[in-house]
């Protein structure tokens, strides 16, 4: 598996035990990340908009792909599509600022919540 | 299966030096909870308090509310796996403390949801406007993580909420309601012309703050399963979720289910009640995958001729929501969905993050995006300054005059999707 991540907590957890694709950029940095290699033929195993916490409220997210690349997988290249369109529509909603002027100690939350998220998934995996 | 509920109609809710409950007031000792709380050593202290319809009060930031009940006769005890033992529950006979409820505050992590209002615009939209509420506010120990700080509010309202039940174990109810069902074989007997109609609830199990526990199981680790209706009234179903203030379902929507109280009113009349199927709502989309085949397979098992299919949460449960339709209609079933929106400030965007031709019955809940102005009130239990960080609040928030602009999402059950919410369209 690969986890495609924004969340340096992930990067830490999962350095060595998981692949992992590191993101220099926002949540939608790490979509666009994730749609590419699901063009590519990697399989998504988690969903891209895990969480009740919304895609313009935290600016971190965390994905899971398969590490093999075979045929790209229609319904997957749907949900990526999907998910992107979601996030562009919060984003229009404009509100929170996505990681600028947010407090750190609020990042650290937002951090620890995705990274549990994603732990419950791939944990079990 | 025969489950009475004996509702004790609660018009006061006072602490006093005894806890008990008497000619329909419910007095508690705050030394009692203290204690029963502070037993467990990850909690540094509690304050109390209580808050009434139409009070100029705002409870924020809301964790979960439950319902005090004590279970009088039949197997096993309120909240098997929590605070009782794993036991069988659903039949016999129930007490509830009708009127009242306990909840929980407290800062878990920073952006937290759920704001109760007991007057005022805000109170229009929840059902907790209407209740008598006691508030346990809890702080945790030094250095405690996040996830065990969840776990011990969790606990500590079912403890509560079970000590307060338990005063009304020999208080005559007001009102007794029965609900009975009956097993595959005798309904499709009793009646062989009456639609069969199912019902899939689905749980939110996504990870810390957005998990729901089944007989003390965390939902996520279990396949779909079958529970009996009746259950749920006797707290099989705990709530561990703690985001999504609107759309989550709260233990007490749990224990109050309206739509297994409704499907089993007209159970023998215009349908028959078959059963309630559990699926849950997980990250991994293999785990989507099997749970929904599984709803499918449990459908077609019973010989659903319809189901009643009920979301949790917003995002990546639509997709959950979404493939239980399209494979549940597959194998033949009639599908209706309830669900809410967020389908933008002004209604106009595309409602779920997911969609497919089958869902062509569906029942919304409001749209959680629409703009809500709330007065300042004169009374806070909690603390405010987490409006700007909730979902469907923002920077601004709240106003320097102390009234908070913000989305319906930020109150406590607005867009329930079991219907347990205050919009309609009637």
């Amino acid at each position: 598996m690969i986890i495609v991540t924004n969340n340096p907590d992930v990067k830490e957890k999962y350095e060595g035990i998981r692949q992992i694709e590191f993101v220099e950029g926002g949540y939608k940095d790490v979509l666009i990340r994730v749609r590419d290699l699901i063009f590519e033929g990697h399989e998504l195993l988690t969903h891209p908009l895990m969480g009740s916490v919304k895609p313009n409220e935290t600016p971190y997210r965390s994905i899971a792909v398969s590490r093999h690349a075979g045929k790209m997988d229609n319904d997957n290249a749907i949900m990526i599509a999907e998910c992107m369109q979601t996030f562009e529509k919060f984003a229009a909603m404009g509100r929170r600022d996505r990681g600028r002027n947010t407090p750190e100690w609020l990042l650290e939350d937002f951090r620890y919540i995705d990274l549990t998220l994603i732990s419950s998934a791939v944990d079990y995996h | 299966m025969k489950l009475e509920l004996g509702l004790i109609h609660v018009t006061d809710l006072q602490f006093g030096d005894v806890s008990k409950v008497e000619d329909h007031v419910v007095y508690i000792n705050q030394e009692d909870i203290k204690n029963l709380i502070l037993e467990d050593e990850t909690i540094e202290s509690v304050e109390l308090h209580i808050a009434k319809p139409g009070e100029s009060v705002r409870i924020t930031p809301v964790k979960d509310v439950v319902e005090p009940r004590v279970k009088v006769s039949g197997n096993g005890g309120v909240f098997p796996g929590w605070t009782h033992k794993v036991d069988r529950v659903g039949e016999g006979r129930t007490h509830v403390l009708k009127g009242m409820a306990c909840m929980t505050i407290g800062k878990i992590v920073g952006f937290q949801e759920g704001i109760i209002d007991m007057t005022g615009e805000g109170a229009k939209y929840t059902p907790f406007s209407q209740t008598l509420n006691f508030i346990m506010d809890i702080k945790p120990i030094e250095g405690l993580k996040q996830h065990d700080y969840e776990k011990a509010v969790r606990t500590a309202n079912l403890k509560v909420s079970t000590f307060i039940g338990e005063l009304a174990r020999n208080v005559e109810p007001d009102e007794i309601e029965v609900y009975e069902h009956d097993n595959v074989l005798e309904g499709m007997k009793k009646y062989p012309d009456l639609p069969r109609v199912g019902y899939v609830l689905m749980l939110q199990s996504q990870g810390l703050l957005h998990d729901t526990y089944v007989y003390g199981v965390d939902a996520k680790q279990s396949l779909t399963t079958i529970i009996g209706p009746t259950e749920l009234f006797d707290g099989a179903i705990v709530s561990g979720n703690c985001v999504s203030a609107c759309d989550k379902n709260p233990t007490y929507i749990h224990e109050n289910n309206p739509v297994i109280t409704e499907l089993l009113k007209e159970h023998g009349k215009t349908l028959n009640f078959v059963g309630v199927i559990i699926t849950n709502e997980n990250v991994y989309l293999a785990d989507k995958m099997r749970s929904s085949d599984w709803s499918a397979k449990l459908c077609e098992f019973l010989g659903l001729d319809g189901a009643v299919i009920s979301q949790e949460g917003f995002g990546n449960p639509d997709t959950d929501l979404i493939m239980n339709c399209r494979k549940i209609e597959a194998v033949g079933v009639k599908t209706v969905l309830i669900t809410d929106e967020y389908a933008g400030q002004d209604g106009a965007s595309q409602s779920l993050a997911d969609a497919t031709p089958e869902a062509d019955a569906v029942v919304t809940g409001g749209n959680a995006n629409v703009v809500i102005h709330l007065p300042k009130l004169d009374k806070v239990i909690g603390y405010t300054e987490y409006v700007d960080k909730i979902a469907g609040g923002w920077s601004g928030s709240l106003q320097p005059d102390g009234s908070i602009i913000a989305e319906l999402q930020v109150i406590t059950s607005a867009t329930n999707e079991q219907g347990f919410n205050k919009l309609s369209a009637r």
